[in-house]
């Protein structure tokens, strides 16, 4: 009976394992879709934000943040598609092309972003943003897992309007206490 | 005394597992790695590596990535060129197990201004019209969020020069500021510490002021001419800009819109019997001229 009682206990051990790695998978599959990001934009200076523009805003950078999260895994800059310009897409570019040359990769379990508007140009040219992100970065050389930082992240964010789309233009990571 | 076996081996299986666990965490123990929290961008700081043996340095920063080598119980160079980006840097060393430090890089002296000035053509004498917006950068185009001076100096084609200093927040700067009374080039330049950008603003006339037209009849045929157009500071409307004039006679109501050539506008109509003549340019309505014995 007791060793019954034993062989059940491992047997679901094991189901909850195997669980636990499916979940993580998944997991990890839900960080390189598109995140989820909340948009905060009330008192918005010296230009208020339109309805739209706040709608587009949080659909592009989500997948921007998608993006990137796949591209810093696979070290594949094609796949940062087309929400990066300027600076943004040259750093990121040139961060992967390293990455690959090292053999180092970067996964990154996204959580969700919370982001502050805090400038939007009169003329609608630039919106600045600061980003509130949750996230799991975990950094590998080949299948050798080097570190995993799991802390809130801030980054102050430079979109800029695009014909029919807005574009990271600019992404710095600053200390998580900066508003 | 009688001594123990079982009691003998006891203590030696203690005394065994003492030592292993005063010795595994030793053995297992990764090189320390301190680096500085805040290093500013472009600087090469050293950070010292304490052990023996080799060990495997990576440093993963927002663009640039270093695998390399190093000598445990020396110094590990960073090079200026490794932390050039501003934002947050992974340093990770690797021996037989690994450790990591993080640290931010933050933006150098300011050394570049990114400077819009909007609109590009502004009526005269409009408040709140101009709007200055500067972002300021360091050498490597990294937000400078440091709070920083931004003088914008305003230099208009006519009248006195002027500024106003606004400080950074988040690595921005801006400013509104009124439309000067007379048109013309205006040159707004963005100053913080060596570095400056400048922009120019057309001013033009506003909306016309004290529009007045005559009228001189030959037959059927009358001919209107507006005096010089101008706007209430004086300045001269631009050619092109378009005057709108309504005729109303027996046979009906109609509209002729004729730009502004050499600072007036000017042309001919056919009235039938009794006419009135009236002029509008954009918003502004000027006066009323009667023809057939009236003017």
């Amino acid at each position: 009976m007791n060793r019954l009682a034993h062989l059940l206990n491992k047997i679901s051990l094991r189901f909850f394992k195997t669980a636990s790695v499916v979940l993580a998978a998944c997991g990890m599959a839900i960080g390189q879709s598109s995140p989820q990001v909340h948009l905060d934009a009330d008192g918005l200076a010296p230009r208020p934000i339109e309805e739209l523009t706040g709608t587009t805003i949080v659909r592009y950078y989500a997948q921007a943040w998608g993006d990137m999260a796949g591209a810093l895994d696979s070290n594949s800059a094609g796949g940062l598609g087309e929400e990066f310009i300027g600076l943004a897409k040259d750093r990121l570019t040139r961060r992967i092309a390293e990455q690959k040359q090292t053999g180092v990769h970067v996964r990154i379990v996204d959580h969700g972003h919370r982001l502050k508007a805090v400038f939007y140009s009169t003329d609608g040219a630039a919106m600045q943003l600061v980003d509130q992100a949750q996230l799991e970065i975990q950094t590998f050389d080949g299948n050798k897992l080097l570190d995993t930082q799991n802390a809130p992240h801030a980054y102050m964010v430079l979109m800029t309007p695009g014909a029919d789309r807005w574009y990271v233009r600019d992404l710095e990571e600053v200390p998580a206490k900066t508003d | 005394m009688k001594r123990n076996p079982r009691s003998d081996f006891k203590a030696f299986k203690l005394m065994a597992v003492s030592v292993m666990l005063c010795l595994l965490p030793g053995l297992a123990r990764a090189a320390e790695l301190r680096a500085p929290a805040v290093v500013e961008a472009g600087q090469a700081f050293s950070v010292p590596l304490q052990g023996s043996g080799s060990a495997t340095f990576y440093l993963v920063g927002p663009d640039h990535v270093v695998k390399r080598t190093v000598k445990l119980g020396s110094d590990l160079q960073i090079q200026s060129s490794d932390v050039r980006a501003a934002g947050r840097y992974q340093a990770i060393l690797c021996d037989s197990v690994c450790t990591s430090a993080v640290f931010e890089v933050k933006a150098a002296q300011p050394g570049h201004l990114s400077f819009f000035l909007h609109p590009s053509r502004v009526p005269v004498h409009t408040p709140n019209s101009i709007d200055a917006t500067a972002f300021v950068f360091d050498q490597y185009f990294n937000l400078d969020l440091a709070p920083e001076a931004v003088d914008f100096q305003i230099k208009p084609a006519s009248g006195a020069s002027f500024s106003r200093r606004v400080s950074t927040r988040r690595g921005v700067a801006w400013m509104r500021t009124d439309s000067t009374p007379h048109e013309g080039r205006v040159q707004v330049t963005a100053v913080s510490g060596s570095v400056e950008e400048a922009r120019v603003v057309q001013q033009v006339a506003a909306e016309a002021c004290a529009l007045r037209v005559k009228a001189v009849a030959n037959g059927n045929m009358v001919t209107i001419e507006t005096d010089p157009v101008r706007d209430c500071s004086g300045n001269s409307l631009p050619d092109g800009t378009v005057v709108s004039f309504t005729t109303i006679d027996r046979e009906g109501k109609s509209t002729v819109d004729t730009p502004i050539k050499k600072g007036i506008a000017r042309t001919e109509l056919s009235i039938h019997g009794r006419a009135q003549i009236s002029v509008a340019c954009g918003v502004v309505e000027g006066n009323e001229v009667a023809i057939n014995g009236k003017l």
